[in-house]
């Protein structure tokens, strides 16, 4: 019993989880599964939501101070840097607009989003989150009134708050419909002490972090070794907490599990209908990395190179997707990776050394698809629209949280919830989608690797050294 | 001029402050002067002694944890430290109820003074029943997710957050013992010198201890006094045999339980540990909060009683939250008091749950910031003493508070000794130490 892999056992809690949410709705037992086992899922929640900061803080900061060799390669390496971001934010884009097409999250019963709109509402006046992230109130409107459980209707705000509320929403509205740069404006923390202190302030924290990383690459190396000493091992500190809390994780995932699903459903029937829009949730991710990986890659790719066909770059690559669809970590496949794109694209080593190595630290084009796709599903389960600004929000979260991310576990599950609290929306939602994750992560990994390999065969060519297909 | 210990300082700036409050009752507008001028000294005083808490605790439980070596003694340390604070509470609270039946302070209190109490502090009682009603509304496991930060920075800017900050500390050493060596020397060498940067700012802070205490005191006695002295004294006098009662219970957990508990496990003689705690205990009674005494509690017990500063870095920052056995004596001889003052009698079975319900309410309010009163108010209810009660026991509220965070903090003491001596981290030749650091 053992013996067995942590992912195995973190499987078998999930299942329990599930069937604790089936047995505990159809018993009536719910109020037990809040009172007793819910709180170890808040408690999981809560030790990744602090972990999460600062290994983002600390990950960002010894990635990019590590990326040395880009500035000595100069052009190479500008060039590496902004392939990988444009191939990253084609991959976001096709995931926006595969789940605001297929809108996977809407395919639930609207009773149940309902529902689940109304609970999000109570979560966020009981953290005092400040209004909803689309200023409406479902919870005052009184078409929702009979959704409204007895505890909810306590929520249910005065007129004097509820135009305080209003107030707020509008505030807000005005700030970012005045100024089109206000997002830029918003990245720039105004007092880094405050930014890292506040869970909604991420893509400041992660500005300052790259700042920083930067700048310890360009003071003399003497006087950074001690800062880049005590930084890694803090990194190492955070990395070691994010294993241990792994540890026990096959019992807080059980509890999460359990205490999300007793929390948004009261009935069996409710329960599958959760799990049904998952479904439709698993479709369009599946949709959108299969048509970056199959489609948009190659003819990226023939765009440049136009030597080599279709069939033949799948038939070059094939071993490495392979092995990443088996490990799910892009770092581990890297030897073979190299060795497919060295031997069989014709790729120069000096060029892949470089390129590849870098595109495992930094560039992870299915995963950010996969947050964005999932982020939105989450909250079109849960009735918040959107607008587009704030999906390019959580798009430019999660792409620049992925910095560095690959050297964390669970990296993707961190990610997640460092995206949805930044956008106000709760992190105790990755319950949700977390039972059919370790099978799209595999997924996800091969588009990362796919990414990878096309990136490193593109600036081989631009380079003139790809001379087996030029 | 030969250098006076730091005890007798402190206890002569107490003095002169009492004085000097006294004085200033006398004379008109020396009161407002005092107010304006005097007790910003001791502001500033606790404020400097609080601003140095948290990073004295996170810098002294890293180094501590990752000191002690391996996570097996790490938890059984922390069990033996959760065993004697429960153990502590429950004696402290039998001190108190015991105390109480006896010298049955409620009957004395005439029946007119009772409405006057009631109709004085109408407004506070109700206002720390709503505080109640908030704490039992929510799960029974809050106190648990309480402990847990959600974001360690943020709970690092709050004192009343001081358990996630102990958390978060206890996870950085344990992870600390497990990664590399070289990778974590570098962090470890950081937050040991940050440990003896503070040590030394809280040797600076200690230089204006017996103006800080000077200052409390003598704006707490006009404070006290407020604008009509003759009442104040009134209404303190018609709760002099509850008070009074207190103050014994509080004598009794300092001047017996504790020596009995050090005396049992360890070889401290009686004297040479108040001797070692007292500028801490004065500090306590001073500023009458646990936090502000913190460093100052830590640097006595390492230097003066021996205990090793992996013991006292656990310990202590968790005792400072958690074990309150003043306040736990406090609560039952209140409670008691307020049954007898309105004719209730308790019987052996509601007594018994007095102790169980103080005993949780203090562990399930650990992370909740001034919850003396609040708790007290779940105290009643589970007893069905009318919550309102506690009406009649605001007026030596804080002269009482003062008694308390003493006690606390001797509390706080003995467990440290009691946890080093059974894991061996006492120094024998702690006595040595006493003693030359007195000839010099």
């Amino acid at each position: 019993m053992k013996k067995l892999p942590i992912h195995v056992k973190i499987i078998f809690g999930l299942i329990l989880g599930v069937i604790w949410a089936f047995l505990s709705s159809a018993l009536g037992w719910n109020e037990f599964t809040i009172n007793w086992i819910d709180p170890f899922g808040t408690i999981f929640i809560r030790l990744l939501k602090f972990i999460a900061i600062p290994l983002v803080l600390f990950s960002i900061i010894s990635g990019v101070s590590g990326l040395t060799d880009v500035s000595k390669l100069g052009r190479l390496g500008g060039k590496t840097l902004g392939a990988y971001m444009t191939t990253t934010f084609l991959a976001i884009g096709v995931g926006l607009i595969f789940v605001n097409v297929i809108k996977p999250g809407t395919r639930i019963d609207q009773e149940q989003r309902i529902k689940n709109r109304l609970s999000y509402e109570v979560w966020l006046q009981d953290n005092q989150m400040g209004p909803s992230q689309d200023g409406k109130s479902y919870l005052n409107d009184p078409t929702y009134a009979q959704y409204l459980s007895p505890d909810q209707e306590l929520h249910q705000l005065t007129e004097a708050q509820k135009s305080d509320l209003e107030k707020k929403v509008s505030a807000a509205k005005e700030k970012k419909e005045g100024k089109p740069l206000q997002f830029l404006i918003d990245v720039v923390p105004e007092n880094i002490v405050f930014s890292i202190s506040n869970n909604q302030l991420m893509l400041q924290v992660i500005f300052f972090a790259i700042f920083f990383g930067i700048t310890i690459i360009l003071i003399p190396k003497d006087k950074a070794a001690p800062v880049i000493a005590f930084v890694e091992g803090i990194n190492s500190i955070f990395l070691k907490m994010v294993e241990l809390v792994m540890k026990v994780a096959p019992f807080f995932v059980f509890a999460l599990l359990a205490g999300v699903i007793a929390k948004m459903a009261d009935t069996p029937g409710e329960v599958f209908e959760i799990f049904l829009g998952l479904g439709s949730y698993a479709i369009t991710l599946l949709g959108g990395l299969f048509f970056v990986a199959f489609i948009l890659y190659p003819l990226i790719l023939k765009l440049f190179v136009p030597k080599v066909s279709y069939k033949e770059f799948f038939k070059n690559m094939s071993p490495a997707q392979f092995l990443a669809f088996s490990t799910s970590s892009s770092a581990a496949t890297l030897p073979v990776t190299m060795e497919c794109v060295e031997d069989n694209m014709g790729v120069p080593r000096s060029i892949s050394s470089f390129v590849l190595p870098i595109g495992a630290t930094i560039n992870m084009d299915g995963t950010s698809l996969h947050q964005a796709v999932a982020v939105i599903f989450m909250a079109q389960l849960h009735m918040v629209d959107l607008t587009f600004a704030q999906q390019l929000t959580i798009v430019l979260t999660a792409s620049l949280a992925s910095i560095g991310a690959a050297a964390v576990p669970s990296a993707g599950l961190i990610m997640m919830i460092i995206v949805l609290q930044s956008v106000g929306l709760n992190p105790a939602w990755v319950a949700i989608i977390f039972p059919i994750d370790r099978p799209l992560d595999m997924c996800r990994t091969v588009v990362n690797v796919t990414g990878d390999a096309t990136v490193s065969t593109l600036i081989a060519k631009s380079e003139g050294e790809l001379t087996k297909y030029s | 001029m030969k250098k006076l210990a730091l005890h007798t300082q402190i206890l002569i700036g107490m003095t002169l402050g009492l004085i000097f409050g006294m004085v200033c009752l006398e004379f008109e507008g020396l009161s407002g002067f005092t107010l304006d001028f005097i007790k910003p000294i001791g502001t500033i005083f606790i404020r400097s002694l609080k601003m140095v808490a948290v990073p004295l605790v996170l810098a002294s439980l890293i180094i501590g944890v990752a000191n002690i070596g391996d996570v097996s003694k790490l938890s059984r340390m922390g069990g033996k430290t959760l065993g004697i604070f429960v153990l502590t509470t429950v004696i402290s609270i039998t001190v108190g109820l015991s105390l109480v039946a006896v010298m049955k302070p409620g009957h004395k209190l005439p029946e007119e003074t009772r409405q006057n109490l009631m109709s004085l502090y109408d407004s506070n009682a109700e206002s720390q029943i709503s505080a109640a009603e908030e704490v039992k509304t929510r799960g029974p496991l809050q106190p648990l997710i309480d402990m847990v930060p959600d974001n360690i920075f943020f709970a690092t800017t709050q004192n009343g957050r001081m358990l996630q900050v102990v958390f978060f500390a206890i996870l950085v050493g344990v992870a600390l013992l497990q990664v590399p060596k070289q990778k974590g020397a570098t962090v470890l060498g950081f937050f040991n010198g940050i440990n003896d940067v503070i040590i030394k700012i809280v040797q600076y802070i200690m230089l204006i201890a017996p103006y800080g205490v000077f200052a409390l005191i003598a704006s707490l006695i006009i404070e006290i006094a407020g604008d009509n002295p003759e009442k104040a004294w009134e209404l303190l006098y018609a709760l002099l045999w509850y008070t009074i009662t207190v103050v014994i219970g509080m004598f009794l957990m300092m001047i017996f339980v504790y020596p009995i508990l050090i005396r049992y496990f360890s070889k401290i003689k009686y004297l040479e540990f108040f001797r070692g705690i007292r500028p801490a205990m004065l500090l306590g009674f001073s500023t009458s909060s646990s936090t502000a005494t913190l460093p100052v509690t830590m640097d006595r017990v390492e230097k003066q009683l021996g205990v090793s500063e992996e013991v006292s870095s656990f310990v202590l920052p968790l005792g400072a939250t958690i074990n309150m056995n003043g306040t736990s004596l406090y609560q039952g001889v209140s409670a008691i008091f307020i049954a007898q003052a309105m004719g209730l009698e308790l019987t052996l079975s509601s007594q018994i749950t007095i102790v169980l319900t103080a005993t949780l309410a203090a562990v399930g309010t650990a992370g909740v910031p001034g919850a003396g009163l609040v708790m007290l108010v779940i105290v009643l209810e589970a007893v069905g003493i009318p919550a309102a009660g506690i009406a009649l026991i605001m007026a030596p509220e804080r002269i009482l508070d003062m008694v308390r965070t003493m006690v606390n903090i001797t509390g706080d003491a003995s467990v440290a000794v009691v946890v080093a001596s059974t894991e061996g981290e006492l120094d024998p030749d702690f006595d040595k130490k006493l003693t030359t650091e007195q000839s010099s």
